[in-house]
């Protein structure tokens, strides 16, 4: 190599044809291919979802003759909307015009603690749901007549809220792995979708902090 | 987007994405995108230039920003990947330019890790230690190091393919 860096740009600039904007297709209906905008698309996807969902699950509980399990999962899901609209409103305040460190670390604070408090009530919608599912089985006619064939199968004499006391174990006992599980879960499938993401951001903050140092 | 912002303020100023897009796709698909990408954002943020830099400097930094945190489209089915260096992958758009030899600095600068992209870019563009610090947010001394360092990476890379 004869020519510096520095020359071959100036040079190479000077007569290039391929400086030519490419052509613009229906730009103002494009969906942003950007991590922050594909997020905030995620949140306001997951807040009409939710929304639905709650409507579903009542009408639906309700035709299958549990409308208070409809009701209480319609109450489960209403702070994770609570949450989902706070963080979209949180995420607007990010900006792409600061320095590229400010950009980055303004979007990982935002995307930490979006995942933090996702988690935090995912720990507890989580074995919730599980208990209400549960209590619904119970209280059904294929689950009394269930518990009937288990109590005959194991008779005791210890009942708890008129249930053999090892079926209140048993459901104690998977409620707490549930719940000790729950933010493992969420991550995992945060992880599944956005797991590259997630180490691109990790190598770029690192990158960028070393620079700075 | 209105036409006429298009024409009147990102057209001029084309050059710039274009130069800075190309530093992070490997295809001319992926360019497109890119190219898109970051004329959309620079509409979404139009209202927030303060004119305390220039509108040059303002579509440098939105650039930068977007082309960093940049989902690719797989080829196949919808999914999306983000942008890394792929020194492993085929880079399938060397003839991105007419001239060969930036096609040979543009094939060694996409082996450098996002940043050093970014900051070899600005340098190539003739923009200030002080400048380039404040769009990548670091400070002029490191800057000048690291851009000696980045320097010598590409002499190397251009080096080995002679």
């Amino acid at each position: 190599m004869t020519k510096s860096i520095e020359t071959m740009w100036k040079e190479g600039f000077v007569n290039e044809a391929h400086l030519t904007a490419p052509k613009i297709n229906d730009l103002y209906n494009r969906k942003s291919q950007n991590i922050v905008d594909k997020l905030q698309n995620m949140f306001a996807l997951n807040i009409k979802a939710l929304i639905l969902g709650c409507l579903i699950m009542l009408v639906m509980m309700s035709l299958i003759g549990a409308p208070f399990l409809g009701l209480y999962i319609c109450c489960l899901l209403l702070p994770l909307i609570i949450i989902a609209k706070k963080e979209l409103k949180k995420s607007f305040n990010l900006s792409k015009e600061q320095s590229s460190y400010d950009y980055i670390m303004n979007f990982n604070s935002w995307l930490k603690s979006s995942i933090k408090a996702y988690s935090r009530y995912y720990k507890f919608f989580y074995p919730m749901f599980f208990i209400g599912m549960a209590i619904q089985g119970i209280v059904s006619k294929a689950g009394e007549n269930l518990i009937a064939l288990l109590v005959e199968a194991v008779p005791t004499g210890i009942m708890i809220l008129g249930q053999p006391y090892y079926l209140i174990v048993v459901l104690a006992i998977i409620t707490l792995i549930v719940a000790k599980y729950a933010e493992a879960l969420y991550r995992l499938d945060l992880n599944i979708v956005y797991g590259r993401q997630f180490k691109k951001l990790d190598e770029l903050i690192t990158d960028m902090e070393e620079l700075r140092k | 987007m209105g036409s006429d912002f298009y024409q009147l303020s990102i057209l001029p100023f084309a050059s710039i994405i274009i130069k800075i897009c190309r530093a992070y796709t490997n295809s001319q698909e992926d360019f497109e995108d890119y190219y898109q990408e970051v004329c959309l954002q620079i509409w979404r943020s139009k209202d927030n230039f303060n004119q305390q830099c220039e509108w040059s400097t303002w579509i440098y930094r939105i650039s930068l920003n977007v082309c960093l945190t940049y989902l690719k489209r797989r080829k196949s089915g919808d999914k999306q990947i983000v942008s890394d260096a792929l020194p492993e992958e085929v880079i399938d758009d060397s003839k991105a330019f007419v001239s060969d030899e930036i096609n040979q600095l543009y094939s060694a600068i996409k082996h450098l890790s996002e940043t050093d992209r970014a900051i070899i870019l600005l340098y190539l563009e003739e923009k200030s230690y002080d400048e380039i610090a404040e769009m990548i947010g670091s400070n002029s001394n490191n800057i000048g190091v690291r851009i000696n360092r980045i320097k010598g990476k590409l002499n190397k890379f251009i080096n080995q393919k002679d």
